[in-house]
């Protein structure tokens, strides 16, 4: 499951007005939207926004019935279980041999602010300026420590720009925790501090 | 060696003006309240100056500073008493006369000395031409990082005794932490102001880092940046600037820190830039 559907599920959920749906969705074999709005005095659109959305995510199959003048749906349970999981590893960044051999140095004129540890030995934060004219704004972004060893040894301006990999080494920072350096450097690139060679 | 400066030539007056602001005040204490009060105000202005004076040698070692200091002591002194002498009793007495032509002789022949042998100059211009000399590339690059230059085999006693070489030589003033030792150029002109800041490690200081690992880091400041006559390649300047300290640790482990003095001295700068 995906963070856009577990995020989804997980709001249809949060109404105060679920459990009582899922009660009723339990012990009728079909119901519509209608009869849901009756039976728990909800407004009609909201017991169907509700029922769909379910339905999209496949906790619900629906059915068309053309009874009367206008067709409607009647909605079916499909799962007697619902499990929010979530694979975190799926939003890792994983590094490969591309990504760390991305040649880098700080651009010229980037106009970020380093903030330097007292043992002048890795940086602390990096202070970037966004926006334009009036809606210009001071970002803070605060480093980890291998972060900011990192930052600290990467190339000045002009200078000749360095693999990701061989920075990481210079700067003693170890190779498993390339994601978080990795993740930095997409930061750095989007707020155009560094670039790539 | 080349006359060719990667500096600017200096046209600051910085240095002078502590001096001319108290000719100034005795100008106008003298205009106001009469010439004893002149004189006293002068007296007042050369032991601040003895005050200063004596600071420096606290703070760096720099015995030099210590005999200006005591000039000043004697001089304001001298300007004290003779302001007893002026109401009526001009030309003051044989022996202030005899005092002050012994005084003024005896010191200053030594400031002379001091003088001409640059022992009491602030050799930060001499260390920023130096650094600047290595580099050919122009091409800017400014960044206010701090950049790491390399590592050196000193254990921190050795650390700690170059620093103090460099202090009391005024080739850097020497800030220390628990982790490591900051040294700082200081130009002539920006040592008043400069005496008084705490902290070293600071964006508007051009600092040298050496901790006690042995690692060397190296911060230029932009205002000594635009110092330099052309943008020179920032990155080979921090490199050089880091290996002239390196350098010159070594000659000092070596115990030939004169050789360093040496070659501050090769580039005959003027006493006061």
């Amino acid at each position: 499951m995906d963070f856009p559907i577990a995020a989804k599920l997980g709001s249809l959920l949060a109404k105060d007005y679920a459990a009582d749906i899922f009660e009723l969705l339990v012990n009728y074999r079909a119901i519509s939207a209608s009869e849901v709005a009756t039976r728990l005095n909800l407004h009609i659109q909201t017991a169907q926004d509700f029922l769909e959305g379910l339905a999209e995510l496949g906790i619900l199959s629906k059915e068309e019935i053309s009874e009367k003048k206008r067709p409607y749906f009647r909605y079916l349970l499909q799962q007697k279980r619902i499990i929010i999981d979530i694979d975190l590893d799926q939003v890792k960044r994983l590094p490969t041999a591309a990504n760390l051999a991305l040649r880098i140095r700080e651009r010229q004129n980037a106009g970020a602010r380093f903030s330097v540890a007292r043992s002048d030995d890795y940086i602390t934060s990096i202070a970037i300026w966004t926006g334009e004219g009036r809606e210009r704004q001071e970002r803070k972004i605060k480093l980890t420590t291998p972060q900011g060893r990192f930052l600290f040894h990467l190339p000045f301006p002009g200078a000749a720009a360095l693999t990701i990999e061989e920075i990481m080494r210079k700067a003693g920072v170890e190779a498993d925790l390339s994601p978080e350096i990795l993740d930095l450097v997409q930061l750095l690139d989007k707020y155009e501090v560094i670039e790539k060679l | 060696m080349s006359q060719n400066r990667k500096l600017r030539p200096d046209r600051s007056i910085n240095g002078i003006i502590p001096f001319l602001s108290i000719l100034f005040l005795f100008g106008l204490g003298t205009l106001i309240f009469g010439v004893p009060i002149g004189l006293k105000i002068l007296a007042g202005g050369f032991w601040i100056f003895a005050a200063y004076s004596l600071y420096i040698f606290f703070r760096t070692g720099n015995i030099g500073h210590m005999l200006v200091g005591a000039y000043d002591v004697f001089v304001g002194a001298m300007m004290y008493v003779a302001a007893g002498y002026v109401p009526g009793r001009w030309p003051p007495s044989r022996e202030w006369a005899l005092a002050w032509i012994a005084g003024i002789v005896f010191f200053g022949a030594f400031l002379i000395y001091l003088a001409a042998t640059k022992k009491i100059k602030w050799r930060g211009r001499e260390i920023f031409e130096l650094a600047g000399e290595a580099v050919s590339e122009t091409g800017n690059g400014y960044t206010p990082r701090p950049r790491p230059v390399g590592k050196i085999g000193f254990n921190k006693p050795e650390i700690l005794s170059f620093a103090r070489f460099c202090s009391r030589h005024l080739v850097a003033v020497a800030y220390a932490s628990p982790r490591q030792v900051s040294l700082v150029p200081v130009k002539m002109g920006d040592e008043y102001t400069f005496m008084f800041r705490g902290i070293a490690s600071n964006p508007e200081v051009t600092w040298i880092s050496f901790d006690f690992d042995g690692e060397v880091v190296v911060h230029i400041s932009h205002k000594d940046y635009l110092d330099y006559a052309e943008p020179l390649a920032f990155d080979k300047l921090c490199e050089s600037l880091g290996l002239l300290f390196i350098e010159f640790a070594e000659l000092h482990q070596r115990g030939e820190g004169v050789r360093v003095i040496d070659r501050l001295d090769s580039l005959k700068m003027s006493y006061f830039s």
